[in-house]
């Protein structure tokens, strides 16, 4: 190497890429003429650049590519249906009460409400099923309730003077 | 950017599959190449390419226009590229398989020992490029591959052309490093030839 080899080092890499003004472009194609050590180095660039672009080169002119463009048109399809699943998700939006776990206390509350709306539902009546007060007479000694029942066809007087005695006649 | 190129980004921005299908007849084989250049496996180059148009239709409404259409495209290549390259890992390790395949002609041309070379030579090139940090990686197949200027290239890596050389500079020097054998003996071919050129020449002095 010689003593100007450290300033055309500077701008090889740049004159290799074609990036040099023409001043630099001056510089150094007069020092490559006579130094075979900075010839070699550019030669060295251009090995490593056909190395690096003869297999894409080749590659490329091997390939087929309209087959591409079909994957490309159904991958564009499947995206627009999942993206329509996507949408009516983020509509109705349940993903963040599984994310978040506030489930738990709602399907809780849900219990709960079911639990005693169903009681309400199902609550016993009175074991007279469709009987109904014919009358009720009230007295200062006693008391009389008559019923009327209608399966079976009975008639219920019930008769109690106090709280605690109470008779019953059918 | 012409006209008529912005007219059929402006299309697909409203999503016409058409102007997406006149974009690809335009940049495929770019993307491939630059695909091709970091995975260096067929069917993996072409996945790459599949799922950067795919990407490209759906996020070009984002393309705003301050930079060129092209380096924007190559930037979303590189990047899908290298992911690929991440998630797939070892499994781009060499391998003759399918790239080691030789064709009948090729073989008749060359012959076999200089294509076992070059196929050789194909894995080291690609060991070392693999070898490299991404940055690096990506400047040397913008510029060695794809032929990009430094501009281009620092509008396509979001950097400023200082940056650009200087990923260039060190990945050659580390390229340089990991071939050093092959550089060598291209050296060393060159010499002799240089030589059998200098006896050839001295020769037919001799013989006039």
């Amino acid at each position: 190497m010689t003593n100007s080899c450290s300033a055309v080092s500077k701008v090889l890499e740049k004159y290799f890429d074609q990036e040099v003004t023409g001043e630099e472009r001056f510089l150094v194609e007069g020092h490559l003429q006579d130094c075979p050590a900075c010839r070699d180095a550019l030669k060295s660039m251009e090995e490593l650049r056909t190395w690096m672009r003869v297999p894409v080169d080749e590659a490329v002119r091997k390939e087929d590519f309209p087959w591409v463009w079909q994957k490309i048109e159904r991958g564009i399809r499947l995206q627009e249906q999942r993206s329509w699943w996507q949408s009516l998700r983020s509509w109705l939006d349940v993903t963040p009460l599984f994310r978040k776990k506030v489930w738990i206390p709602a399907v809780a509350t849900i219990v709960v409400l079911l639990f005693i709306s169903t009681q309400i539902i199902f609550k016993q009546t009175p074991s007279y099923q469709g009987a109904s007060v014919v009358e009720y007479l009230e007295s200062p000694t006693c008391n009389v309730m008559v019923y009327q029942l209608e399966e079976p066809k009975v008639t219920v007087i019930w008769m109690f003077e106090g709280p605690e005695e109470e008779h019953t006649t059918t | 950017m012409n006209s008529e190129e912005t007219e059929m980004i402006s299309r697909c921005q409203r999503g016409d599959q058409e102007a997406l299908k006149e974009i690809f007849d335009k940049y495929h084989k770019k993307v491939y190449r630059i695909a091709y250049g970091v995975v260096r496996q067929r069917e993996e180059a072409l996945d790459v390419v599949q799922e950067v148009f795919i990407k490209l239709f759906r996020s070009i409404k984002d393309f705003k226009g301050r930079s060129h259409f092209y380096t924007y495209l190559y930037r979303m290549a590189m990047n899908t590229a290298i992911d690929h390259k991440r998630k797939a890992g070892k499994q781009f390790m060499s391998s003759l398989d399918e790239e080691g395949s030789f064709e009948p002609s090729e073989v008749a041309e060359k012959g076999p020992e200089r294509i076992l070379l070059q196929k050789e030579l194909e894995e080291k090139v690609k060991l070392a490029m693999d070898k490299l940090p991404d940055e690096q990686r990506a400047a040397l197949i913008y510029r060695d591959v794809e032929g990009l200027s430094y501009q281009e290239m620092a509008e396509a890596m979001g950097c400023s052309i200082g940056t650009v050389m200087s990923r260039l500079h060190y990945g050659r020097k580390r390229l340089q490093e990991s071939l050093k054998d092959y550089v060598k003996l291209q050296a060393q071919g060159r010499g002799a030839s240089t030589a059998e050129g200098l006896d050839e020449a001295g020769k037919e002095g001799e013989d006039r």
